[in-house]
């Protein structure tokens, strides 16, 4: 089912939650809402399922308006961020809620919701908890179960709010990659709520990058990531050093930037060096510590005593390394990207990345 | 830590165990010598002065037409109130605990009142209201409806009286579940009643439970504002209590204690009952 969201607003007393916002997601898509927290992407979530109202605005399901239309009428699968499976039921009970509940013309036989329950469950790996309470249940199989009984109804539309929030690290990568593949099979429009850009970057075809409950951008995540249509989209999508604007002649030069100017550098992208070369920017290691493959490296620079943050592969650290605490290093900015007031200054892309677009 | 200090504070947290115990037997001391004098000592007092002249004179003074009737007045009383109390102690409650709407706070504070004000004050503000002197007195004379001095008086001080047990005993246990649940039986397809009945109300029967009990109790046992709108007609208008007091006031002590005992009864049956609800309830939510 294909959804269309033409300048949906929504207040919470005088609090504009979702402002204007315009979205178009095809059939089968499998979208992130990514945003900071407040940014309105639970709201939009819950307008889209029909759990609020919007003050203005429209939405299309499949371009029939459905503006007005009843939670029931929709027929959206939710998964709410705690899952809320029904505490007083079985998880066969859970699964089952949503067949039960149809009028009796339309309910499957006794027969028919078992077995379509056993599907469900053997989907989400989970066969032998048929007979348990939700609270005997770990989280991850919490969230498995909250999605099978979602899926119960046959939704042409899955919502998900934060679906892997409250989950360990790797629980959440295992369900990610679960997420994934069972959206590959079933084919289902997907929407999840996210605020790990990390999730959205991995999971999703297409990113809506939310603030202040507006829409930033949109795009996939290589477009976004790429190319950022502003300075909070760069900055939302993974580490970043920031460069201020100082007293300048030029727009750029090396790692100086003009007044009215921010660039942002992302830590892979800062090239260290141990010789000085044209346009490099003395620096001085403060401190370094490796994670993973990667090795991180604050510096300092020398002009202003500010804080940058440069990543090396193990490899590349290996190959130019060790750094201490005091060593004095060289820093390039030929990546630098460049805002002015907020928007991206076109020809401080790199031009190879310009190219892959 | 050195061991000599290790010691000491040792000692001192063995004192400090010592004197906690002390602590903890005393209060425990003056808990049970005040339950004995001012709860059980009444009981057991009730029973034996009930029985005092022999079952046979117990028996009798419970099945005589007065006492039988003033039986059935108090279990119509109840079976009226109750689930009155409880289908607008369920409303009220989802209302205040689940959505946001102006005058909130005034309406908590409104159910409220019946245990704020005196009975006797509730009593007289229906007799203001419905007595022949009174704001609609006239209209239901001349429909030949009798409110005061009657049934229907008793039964809606009554209502008054006990409306606020099931909404404060709910609105706690609602807030606390918050409408997520709710939300997903929607999404599921269920329409309103089946979310009530399959979700709403499975997950505060306990708690409703409770209020009713509770609801129950104090509507057979009210004796206040019902002594004062009921004219105390014998046969008529008597519920329990009251005719307890009449019986007690013509020095029939024998009878008023059988009844009375009955009364004590009742608080017993619904003390068990509470406490296994309790049990009940406190055993879901560790779960
Ligand atoms: N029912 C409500 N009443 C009043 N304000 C609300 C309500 N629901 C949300 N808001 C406000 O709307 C804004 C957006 O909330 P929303 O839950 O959509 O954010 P979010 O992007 O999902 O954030 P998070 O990542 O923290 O979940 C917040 O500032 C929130 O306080
Ligand atoms: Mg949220």
């Amino acid at each position: 089912m294909g959804i269309s969201i033409n300048g949906v607003s929504k207040k919470f007393h005088s609090f504009q939650a979702v402002d204007q916002i315009n979205l178009t997601i095809p059939t089968g898509d499998f979208v992130a809402l990514l945003g900071p927290s407040g940014s309105g992407k639970t709201t939009l979530l819950r307008l889209i399922a029909g759990l609020e109202l919007p003050n203005s605005g429209q939405i299309l399901f499949n371009d029939l308006d459905y503006t007005n239309k009843n939670v029931k009428e929709r027929k959206v699968g939710f998964v709410f961020q705690h899952y809320a499976l029904f505490k007083h039921m079985t998880i066969f009970e859970n699964i089952a809620f949503g067949l039960k509940v149809r009028p009796r013309k339309f309910r499957p036989s006794k027969q028919e919701i078992k077995k379509k329950v056993y599907e469900l469950l053997e989907l989400v790996q989970l066969k032998e908890v048929a007979n348990r309470y939700p609270s005997q249940l770990s989280g991850g199989q919490r969230q498995r179960i909250a999605l099978a009984r979602a899926l119960a109804v046959d939704p042409e539309v899955l919502l998900l709010d934060e679906p892997f929030g409250a989950l360990d690290a790797k629980v959440r990568q295992e369900l990610r990659i679960w997420l994934r593949e069972l959206h590959q099979k079933m084919n289902i429009t997907t929407i999840f709520v996210t605020h790990d850009q990390e999730e959205a970057l991995e999971m999703a075809d297409t990113i809506v990058v939310m603030n202040q409950g507006k829409v930033e951008q949109i795009g996939t995540p290589q477009q976004v990531y790429d190319r950022p249509k502003n300075a909070f989209v760069y900055s939302f999508l993974g580490r970043v050093n920031e460069f201020r604007g100082e007293a300048l002649g030029t727009v750029k030069d090396g790692c100086h930037l003009s007044d009215n100017y921010v660039g942002y550098l992302r830590p892979h992208e800062v090239h260290l060096s141990t010789i000085a070369s044209d346009n490099s920017l003395p620096v001085e290691v403060f401190h370094v510590h490796s994670v993973g493959a990667s090795v991180r490296i604050e510096i300092k620079r020398l002009d202003n005593d500010t804080l940058i943050e440069a990543e090396l592969s193990a490899d590349e650290y290996r190959r130019i390394g060790p750094f201490y605490k005091g060593d004095r290093l060289y820093a390039n900015c030929d990546s630098i990207v460049v805002f002015q007031h907020q928007h991206i200054l076109e020809d401080s892309l790199p031009k190879t990345v310009a190219s892959t677009i | 830590m050195s061991a000599k200090k290790y010691e000491e504070r040792n000692e001192k947290s063995r004192e400090g165990r010592r004197s906690h115990l002390l602590r903890k037997w005393m209060l425990i001391g003056v808990a049970l010598t005040f339950l004995g004098l001012f709860i059980f000592l009444p009981l057991i007092v009730v029973f034996s002065e009930a029985t005092s002249k022999g079952f046979e004179l117990y028996l009798l003074a419970l099945t005589e037409p007065d006492a039988l009737s003033a039986i059935k007045l108090t279990l119509i009383t109840a079976a009226i109130a109750v689930p009155l109390n409880t289908v607008f102690g369920v409303l009220a409650a989802w209302a205040i605990a689940k959505f946001e709407f102006k005058g909130k706070n005034i309406l908590i504070t409104l159910i409220d009142i019946p245990f704020a004000v005196s009975p006797v004050i509730a009593g007289l503000v229906f007799v203001l209201l419905f007595g022949s002197q009174g704001l609609l007195g006239p209209f239901l004379e001349a429909n030949n409806i009798k409110v005061i001095f009657g049934i229907p008086g008793i039964v809606l001080a009554t209502v008054f009286i006990t409306f606020p047990f099931v909404v404060r005993e709910l609105i706690p246990i609602m807030q606390e579940q918050g409408t997520d649940e709710e939300e997903a039986a929607l999404t599921l397809g269920a329409n309103g009643w089946q979310m009530f009945f399959r979700v709403t109300l499975p997950n505060i029967k306990w708690g409703l439970l409770y209020g009713m009990i509770l609801c129950n109790a104090r509507a057979m046992g009210e004796f206040g504002a019902v002594s004062v709108v009921s004219g105390h007609i014998r046969g008529l208008t008597n519920t329990l209590p009251l005719h307890v007091e009449i019986l007690y006031n013509e020095y029939n002590f024998t009878a008023a204690f059988a009844v009375a005992s009955l009364l004590a009864l009742l608080a017993l049956v619904t003390l068990v009952i509470k406490s296994f609800v309790e049990w009940r309830s406190e055993k879901l939510r560790s779960e």
